[in-house]
């Protein structure tokens, strides 16, 4: 219901009447002269607008529901929280009327100035509270409730006080998002400087990472080709970035061991990062005569239509390795147990958890999760990179504590601490 | 229910799909032909959907329709424009600046959907009460041991050595229990999407046709 | 001036939601999250004329040159060439007589059944990835083995006639160790991509030059 029907179910009753009177008179005028008809209109105009004036005087308020209308706090000043008692004790019924347990109940909201309420939506009462957004907070806003009662027609709350909603400075609710990214933030940077400042930092060594080169060796031998998948998202994914930052060591070797490199892509950034990426390893190896375009070349946006092509690429070319590393979907399989049935060794890694699976069974070598993203950094051999991945471990320590105090506090009834992970 | 003979569009499916399936058997021309197609196809679609649904109603439209106030639009329009210019040499390197902005907005987002959406609810997730009754309890407690043996498998910046290595150890056990897991989950829903391809080849297209060639 | 502008626009750009994300101001909101989002998907599309460049330049090269298979490459590009201009071109939906403009018909019997049958060809590879998974060579494989078994007769009735404990059994597998797992994995991915996120915003990595 919108807020006019709303409107005209408190007019209507009186004014329907009288509009149908005014229609008899208009239809009994016409055939007479045009004064009479004049003095007809005029005379049922008035009466509609008087329905109207004492309906809007007789009507200050049907019931009580302890209104309260406040700012929403942390937010950008376009929204106003409306709470209601629930107590039925509070909720008081003009005799007669009768109420559905727990009734739907309309918000109604017109700005102090302004004559007519509007609808701002719907709730039920025992909901107590409703947050009404997209408001100007350069306005002032008062609010009623409508009830439906079985019996027809519509009941009003009393009006509350007027309101403006306030931009606030800070999203107070967010607080503990600051503390994960200034914590994140500051362990990473302090472990960068640390290595800056010619600190030795260990890095255990990763599965998969020694099985590169090895894989680049044999397509070597072989005389077959590389292929390269950075997944099938766009750049703005990390996983994308992660495995752009493997295929930028991977291009290194097999321009210094001569080795044909293919990246088929199935996003148009991703494929210009990574042609950038290749274009740049086989400068720094000193064989950017052996690099061209189509190396790394566009196939489809498609998750299948690209899977299709690349499969298809794997049975005819056979490549020698193939590397499926960021982000994937269910093409995963396809792509696995095709590149395992031609006998390539298959060096996969993901952070999708639902694809995991698939990567382990088909795979030689998969770099599960955060492996994908420590391997990149630690193929970079640079020492501020290595730094960011102790500092990355340093955030796991204080997880891991965060959590075990979690476990005591949830055990001995504390949720203080608990809630305070809660992300708004 | 009276059936129609298979139209155009079904036979072209149909014959499709066959294509498609040969692959199972061994790389063919069929194969290739259909998936010559479908690659043509769907980036041709992607172009039109680019099109359809972001250039025209959110870029060109707006912009030159109703330049005064939509005049900010011109950022992404020149931004979009600059990355053409990889084909210029001697402007290849201004067309980083798109590839720069784009990828440095998303690291932005990024940063806080790791933080704010995956780390924060996963670590409260894992923050069990342990007084909860025997049975709970223990459930609760596989909860945590999986979390924090996992991560410490994750862990890189010592080796897996002492009191690690049998921590690490029970986290890869985690891991591969869940892979199984995930792997025994998702084979019933691909059989299940073989079963739907199937049935199309026969309801919409093999029915028809034989009911059309032989009646009944 | 070709790398400090590029990495100041990367270090500017990768700060401006996330004030936007603690900050509720109209105009922040409005001009750092609301614009930047939209702005990004249009940069999006006009990288696929990148990708265009790319597939007609490697196919039409294939073509010249009579390459193996150079025929397929023709099929591509006519089949790419159609479809997109019926999209740039052409309306989409239903004429009025009811029949279908091209780009929805070909979308409807050419797209559509292609995508569903690529996918539905997963259910024989998923067979043959799982006689692969299941051969049981170490400890690791028989805990996949056993996790994917109990999964997988548990989803079924078949599993409640072995023992009537199997779908229990399956569906505690999912509730807590599968879930501890998956939650250890995303939270050491999310620690992964922060960092590197964080690596980006203060410019010690740079994959839009190229470098990472």
């Amino acid at each position: 219901m919108s807020a006019n029907s709303i409107s005209s179910g408190v007019v209507c009753p009186g004014g329907r009447g009288s509009g149908g009177n005014t229609a008899g008179i208009v239809r009994a005028c016409t055939m007479r002269l045009n004064l009479s008809l004049a003095c007809a209109i005029l005379a049922g105009a008035l009466l509609l607008a008087g329905a109207v004036v004492s309906e809007v005087i007789a009507a200050p308020r049907d019931f009580r529901l302890d209104l309260a209308v406040q700012d929403r706090p942390s937010d950008d000043g376009s929204s106003l929280i409306l709470s209601w008692s629930t107590d039925p004790a509070v909720l008081t019924l003009p005799t007669g009327v009768v109420l559905e347990d727990d009734p739907q109940i309309f918000i109604e909201r017109k700005t102090e100035g302004a004559v007519d309420f509007l609808e701002a939506g719907r709730t039920t009462i025992s909901a107590g509270r409703f947050q009404d957004i997209e408001l100007d907070s350069r306005e002032s806003y008062v609010y009623r409730i409508g009830l439906q009662p079985a019996t027809g027609g519509m009941v009003y709350s009393e009006v509350s006080m007027a309101a403006s909603p306030k931009g606030n400075l800070f999203r107070t609710q967010r607080v503990n998002a600051l503390v994960a990214v200034l914590m994140m933030g500051g362990l990473v940077i302090a472990y960068i400087m640390a290595a800056r400042r010619g600190a030795k930092l260990f890095i255990r060594r990763i599965s998969g990472l020694d099985q590169i080169k090895e894989a680049v060796g044999r397509a070597t031998e072989m005389g077959r080709k590389i292929l390269f998948v950075p997944g099938i998202v766009s750049v703005s994914e990390p996983q994308t970035l992660a495995a752009l930052g493997i295929l930028g060591y991977v291009a290194k070797l097999t321009a210094q061991y001569g080795t044909q490199l293919e990246v088929p892509n199935a996003d148009p950034l991703t494929m210009a990062s990574a042609r950038e990426i290749v274009k740049q390893s086989y400068m720094e190896a000193g064989a950017p005569e052996a690099f061209h375009e189509d190396m790394v070349r566009y196939i489809t946006q498609d998750q299948f239509a690209y899977a299709g092509s690349v499969s298809g690429i794997m049975v005819r070319d056979k490549p020698a390795a193939i590397f499926l590393l960021g982000w994937f979907a269910a093409e995963s399989l396809l792509l696995s147990e095709t590149g395992q049935s031609i006998g390539a060794i298959q060096i996969a890694g993901t952070a999708q958890v639902t694809q995991l699976p698939f990567f382990v069974a088909a795979c030689d070598y998969t770099m599960l999760g955060e492996e994908l993203f420590a391997a990149s950094a630690y193929l970079s051999k640079d020492p501020l990179i290595l730094g960011s991945i102790k500092g990355q471990d340093a955030m796991k320590i204080a997880i891991l504590a965060a959590i075990v105090i979690g476990v005591v506090m949830a055990t001995v009834g504390a949720d203080g601490f608990v809630n305070w992970f809660t992300a708004l | 229910m009276e059936l129609q003979l298979p139209g155009i569009g079904e036979w072209v499916a149909a014959f499709l799909t066959l294509c498609a399936f040969s692959f199972l058997y061994k790389d063919n021309i069929l194969y290739r032909f259909a998936e010559s197609v479908f690659v043509g196809v769907s980036f041709g679609y992607y172009i039109g959907l680019a099109k359809i649904n972001t250039l025209e109603p959110n870029l060109f439209r707006p912009l030159f329709g109703n330049f005064g106030e939509q005049w900010s639009l011109i950022v992404p329009f020149l931004l979009g424009v600059i990355l053409y210019l990889r084909y210029i040499p001697k402007l290849a390197w201004v067309s980083n600046w798109s590839l720069a902005v784009y990828i440095g907005y998303y690291i932005g987002v990024n940063l806080l959907q790791r933080l704010q959406g995956e780390i924060l609810p996963q670590a409260k997730g894992t923050m069990l009460p342990l007084n909860v009754g025997l049975w709970p309890t223990l459930c609760n407690l596989v909860v945590i041991i999986g979390v924090v043996t996992v991560l410490i498998y994750f862990f890189f910046s010592s080796p897996h050595k002492g009191v690690l290595k049998p921590t690490a150890r029970i986290g890869i056990y985690f891991l591969m229990i869940s892979f199984g897991a995930s792997f025994g989950y998702t084979v019933m829903g691909r059989v299940s999407l073989l079963i739907g391809r199937l049935t199309f080849l026969v309801n919409d297209w093999a029915r028809p046709l034989v009911h059309g060639a032989f009646g009944g | 001036m070709k790398r400090q502008v590029p990495i100041m626009l990367a270090i500017t750009a990768s700060f401006l939601p996330v004030i936007a994300f603690f900050f509720p101001n109209a105009w922040i909101n409005e001009w750092f999250n609301r614009k930047l989002d939209e702005w990004m998907v249009i940069i999006a599309s006009f990288a696929f004329l990148l990708g265009i460049v790319s597939m007609v330049q490697v196919n039409l090269h294939k073509v010249r040159r009579r390459q193996k298979g150079w025929i397929f490459s023709v099929i591509i590009l006519v089949s790419f060439a159609i479809m997109a201009s019926c999209g740039l071109f052409g309306a989409q939906g239903e004429r009025e007589n009811g029949t279908l403009y091209p780009f929805t018909w070909i979308f409807q019997f050419i797209y559509a059944p292609m995508q569903a049958t690529m996918f539905s060809l997963l259910a024989f590879y998923v067979a043959s990835a799982s006689y692969r998974a299941f051969r049981v060579k170490n400890m690791e494989a028989s805990l996949l083995l056993i996790g994917a078994l109990i999964i997988m007769f548990g989803r079924i009735p078949f599993g409640a006639l072995i023992h009537p404990v199997v779908p229990d059994l399956a569906e505690w597998i999912m509730r807590f160790p599968n879930a501890a797992a998956q939650r250890g994995i995303i939270i050491g991915a999310a620690l992964g991509a922060a960092s590197m996120s964080i690596r980006v915003m203060v410019g010690i990595e740079r994959p839009y030059l190229g470098k990472s």
